[in-house]
């Protein structure tokens, strides 16, 4: 049997509150516009307030609270699911394929801060909005919000697995295109192959491929 | 991978698990593999250095993109003291509505067998009418039902034009309403969302949301069922377990139920049966 929290308004709001950022950064991220964001999170903890007495004490209200967020933001903007494109850019790309050398990889980071390069990092947000709703919804939820596999799998209502895949394909798409406007920018230079360039594949352009090239993956 | 790991797994083995392994998401045999892997492999340690630096910069960039400025907590702080004070009014509606049915019980029995099935919650609606009156009085909250009823379906039979056609926008009805105000969509009747107004009912206010449903007219009223008791005049039934009300007026059905506070009517020219399955799906 669940245990079902009694939680008063004003602790609501003190909790709502302390959410407050993580809630607009997703929303942002899927919504893409200030405005819009703002009037999703203030749908979000207005139906969230209404509905506290289902939220189970001891476990991870901002996790409930962004189940709440996206739900709406699917009702609201997404009706029938978020958006999907599996072809959206190249299936394969050097740094997750892994014929890229570590020095190359190195160069890409910023050895002071151990982020991104500031060049690079400057344009993360730009290509992280490229990417499709269900890869970009799935990487904001595990690498900005560090929520567990199982959370986002609550969140977006698939299984763990999916998440899994969508998180795989999401970053591989990011890293992907950086690695793309690092070459642009000169923070790289042409790329000698090591390690198993026998996996490196010319990107796919249509469904065709795709499915030709999973199946002889198989 | 050099040379000295040939005992470990190749990097081939390893790659796939690297992700989950910046997740800690690895069980604990597999996180032993990666770390012993990551000892003699430079690569496979490069990529874990380059994942959790997309990691460390995709949080800065998200986090900054969107700052919380002052007056957007103070938004938000607002409209959920506003919902806190909506909440306390209905909550006060709810307790005295039920500190008078209780009053009532040893001396007015509900009169129809259906509604002792009826939760606590409605009937303390049901019965308050005749709670708090003498024998009176009672005849005068009848003839103020009957009288709610036909404005129904007077504003039924001659809806205006409705001051929004957004669903979005019911919610600047709820100061003059007096309760939370959202959408019930009713698509799974093929409902569609034509519009909604405020109406006066018995000198207070319901919202009156208009629907259009296979060629027929749905009047939907959302209200504070406190202070709008119409169901005294209408025949209990219960649908999948609710309690619903239901009777006809002028040819018009006319179908009630309630939840926490929130009153929910609809005007129809549906048979009661179809009116009662409606309404009892609206929230």
């Amino acid at each position: 049997m669940s245990r079902k929290a009694s939680i008063s308004a004003r602790e609501f709001e003190t909790e709502a509150i302390a959410q407050l950022s993580a809630l607009l950064g997703v929303a942002s991220r899927l919504t893409r516009n200030t405005a819009d964001a703002q009037d999703l999170v203030q749908d979000t903890l207005l139906k969230a307030m209404r509905a506290r007495d289902q939220f189970e004490s001891g476990t991870n209200m901002r996790a409930w609270l962004l189940r709440i967020l996206t739900n709406t933001f699917i009702n609201r903007y997404r009706r029938g699911g978020l958006e999907r494109n599996v072809l959206d850019g190249p299936d394969a790309d050097p740094l997750a394929d892994g014929w890229i050398s570590a020095s190359t990889m190195e160069s890409l980071r910023d050895p002071e801060s151990q982020a991104l390069r500031p060049m690079l990092e400057q344009e993360i947000k730009r290509i992280l909005d490229e990417l499709p709703e269900e890869f970009r919804l799935a990487v904001v939820l595990s690498d900005v919000e560090e929520l567990s596999y199982k959370e986002i799998a609550d969140i977006m209502n698939c299984p763990i697995g999916t998440v899994m895949s969508r998180l795989h394909r999401g970053r591989r798409l990011l890293k992907g295109r950086l690695y793309e406007h690092a070459r642009a920018m000169g923070i790289v230079g042409p790329e000698a192959l090591v390690g198993d360039t026998s996996e490196k594949q010319e990107p796919v352009t249509n469904l065709a491929q795709y499915r030709e090239k999973r199946v002889s993956r198989s | 991978m050099t040379s000295t790991a040939a005992a470990h797994s190749s990097c081939r083995q390893i790659a796939p698990l690297l992700e989950a392994f910046g997740d800690e998401e690895l069980t604990s045999d597999k996180l032993l593999e990666v770390e012993q892997h990551l000892v003699d492999c430079t690569t496979c340690t490069e990529r874990v250095r380059l994942n959790q630096s997309l990691h460390l910069s995709l949080r800065s960039a998200v986090r900054s993109a969107a700052p919380v400025s002052a007056s957007f907590e103070e938004r938000i702080a607002a409209a959920l003291r506003a919902e806190a004070a909506r909440e306390e009014v209905i909550d006060g509606a709810v307790l005295h509505e039920a500190a008078h049915s209780r009053m009532l019980s040893w001396r007015t029995v509900v009169p129809v067998a259906a509604a002792a099935a009826l939760t606590l919650v409605w009937a303390g609606s049901a019965g308050k009418q005749q709670a708090q009156n003498t024998n009176g009085t009672a005849y005068a909250q009848t003839d103020t039902a009957d009288q709610l009823l036909e404005e129904l379906v007077d504003h039924h039979m001659n809806a205006r034009r409705p001051q929004v056609t957004e669903a979005s926008m019911l919610t600047q009805f709820e100061p003059e309403v007096g309760v939370p105000l959202t959408l019930p969509s009713l698509k799974d009747y093929g409902a569609r969302f034509e519009g909604g107004s405020v109406v006066p009912v018995s000198n207070q206010h319901a919202a009156s949301l208009r629907y259009m449903m296979g060629g027929h007219h749905v009047t939907l009223y959302v209200y504070n069922s406190s202070r709008v008791p119409i169901e005294t005049r209408l025949k209990p039934i219960t649908v999948r377990n609710e309690p619903v009300y239901v009777g006809s007026r002028r040819g018009v059905s006319i179908a009630a139920t309630e939840h926490r506070g929130v009153g929910y009517a609809i005007a129809t020219d549906l048979n009661d049966d179809e009116s009662a399955e409606l309404v009892a799906a609206v929230y």
